[in-house]
């Protein structure tokens, strides 16, 4: 049998905004405005994604999925680059590193046979992974910038001991990779004991048998996992030498690293 | 005469005014003024920390961007505010700059602490767990480990109490001393100044309106700027 919400039942989902929407109202938290708008938005949204989806599943999925997969990649560059704005180059730079992990990711998973060429699979889990990279180098680029605002002391020190950038940087790098990955290799070690992931929920309400959806839920979790390194880590390499001039300088102001990128 | 090892000819930037000046092998040379005067901007020039917008600077009469940049760095040392450690051991700061560039002789070490005056069993000792003038003395041996001709210092002393900031100074003088360093030292402090320093550069919005022996010109300070500032 094939689970169907009624659109009686998705009516009763009202509920669900009114108490929010009391919330704020007994509290005069000022949000029952935002708290309208979004679910209004929120559903529209999903409405015209799922018309989408239906569209696209239906083309020649060597049409449809180049084509759904460079527009997510496109919005997700635009996302991730508001991180990094006064950067030279960001957008170049995450918009190169998600073709390249959405690239290897894909051709891995076609190749080992984990994944069918077909729209209705690839564009959903390729969602997954040009989202997660996209968060992951947005928070990159931001710890990066923090880190060389908090460690300009020690970044001068080194540079005036004889380090070149990338030596000055190390700890930088390190600290930037760490706080990426780490939030990463904690999400596995709970995975299924502190929440169903949201693929395999969905496979299972689908009817899916559950170890079925688990091998599925394998595959998104690890390309997830190597994609979200593989992003940061790309994002880091590539940016952080933009703090630098090209006389192994470090540029501590905004207008400097806009101005001075080499 | 001795020879310059400095020369500042014309130096310009957004903050500094055309200036000209040398600075001599084994000076000890005091920078001083009120904040905003371009001190730290200057001290900056000499190891290539930044650049002057127009100008020529020649160290040991060449002009300083003939030089490598890392070489002319480990040649003239730099001692921040803070002492800006990296995370790790006391060893591990000290064999820094030396093994960027494959010389760390790990016998060097204990001779650094020797210099700091801080006691071998502190080598293997993590940097957090210091003092401040503690660790202020492993960034200067961390300095020196690269063996500069010249030591730039900008207020070294200035976020310690008055106390560890006398025990600094003794530091400093003796090494400046015994290792026949040049020395060119920001500092608010006119006491300090007048203990390890010669000669005074007294800057102000840019500009070097004094430089004399700093005991001549303590005394009798020519320019009422520099008048204020020693009442102050």
């Amino acid at each position: 049998m094939e689970p169907e919400v009624s659109n009686q039942s998705l009516l009763f989902l009202i509920v669900f905004v009114l108490v929010p929407l009391t919330l704020s109202y007994y509290y005069q938290l000022g949000m029952s405005k935002d708290i309208v708008w979004s679910s209004i938005r929120g559903t529209i949204q999903l409405f015209v994604v799922g018309y989408i989806l239906t569209f696209l599943f239906d083309l020649n999925p060597y049409i449809g999925i180049p084509l759904m997969v460079s527009i997510m990649i496109v919005i997700a560059t635009f996302h991730a680059r508001n991180k990094g704005k006064e950067l030279p180059n960001a957008f170049g730079v995450i918009l190169l590193g998600l073709i390249t992990v959405e690239g290897s990711v894909l051709a891995l998973w076609l190749a080992f046979d984990m994944v069918e060429f077909r729209p209705s699979e690839v564009i959903p889990m390729s969602g997954m992974i040009i989202g997660n990279s996209m968060v992951a180098m947005g928070l990159a680029l931001e710890r990066m910038k923090s880190e060389f605002t908090e460690n300009s002391g020690r970044l001068m020190a080194a540079l005036s001991l004889g380090a070149k950038p990338n030596q000055a940087s190390h700890l930088i790098i390190t600290k930037t990779l760490n706080a990426a990955l780490i939030p990463n290799v904690d999400r596995l070690k709970t995975i299924g004991l502190v929440q169903l992931p949201g693929m395999m929920t969905g496979l299972i309400l689908g009817g899916v048998e559950p170890v079925m959806a688990i091998k599925y839920q394998l595959v998104i979790s690890l390309s997830i996992f190597s994609s979200v390194s593989l992003s940061a880590m790309f994002v880091t390499m590539a940016m952080y030498r933009y703090f630098f001039n090209k006389n192994d300088q470090l540029l501590e102001s905004e207008e400097e690293l806009r101005t001075q990128s080499k | 005469m001795a020879q310059p090892i400095f020369s500042f000819k014309g130096v310009t930037d957004d903050i500094l005014k055309d200036l000209n000046f040398n600075i001599y092998t084994n000076e000890k040379v005091m920078l001083f003024g009120p904040s905003g005067a371009g001190k730290s901007s200057l001290l900056f020039l000499f190891n290539r920390l930044r650049d002057p917008k127009g100008g020529k600077i020649e160290f040991k009469d060449r002009p300083i961007t003939e030089y490598e940049i890392s070489n002319l760095r480990r040649k003239v040392g730099l001692l921040l505010q803070s002492s800006n450690l990296f995370p790790g051991t006391v060893l591990d700061n000290l064999k820094y700059g030396p093994s960027l560039c494959g010389e760390w002789n790990p016998e060097d070490a204990k001779k650094l602490l020797e210099y700091v005056q801080l006691p071998e069993s502190y080598m293997n000792r993590k940097v957090d767990q210091l003092s401040g003038g503690e660790q202020q003395r492993v960034s200067l041996g961390r300095t020196l480990a690269n063996s500069p001709e010249v030591l730039l210092l900008d207020e070294p002393t200035s976020a310690l109490d008055y106390r560890t900031s006398e025990e600094i100074e003794e530091v400093l003088e003796r090494l400046v001393d015994e290792h026949q360093l040049t020395m060119v030292m920001v500092t608010h402090d006119l006491r300090q100044a007048k203990r390890l320093g010669e000669r005074g550069l007294f800057l102000m919005d840019g500009e070097i309106i004094e430089d004399a022996p700093l005991q001549t010109m303590l005394t009798k300070p020519k320019t009422a700027e520099l008048k204020d500032f020693i009442q102050e």
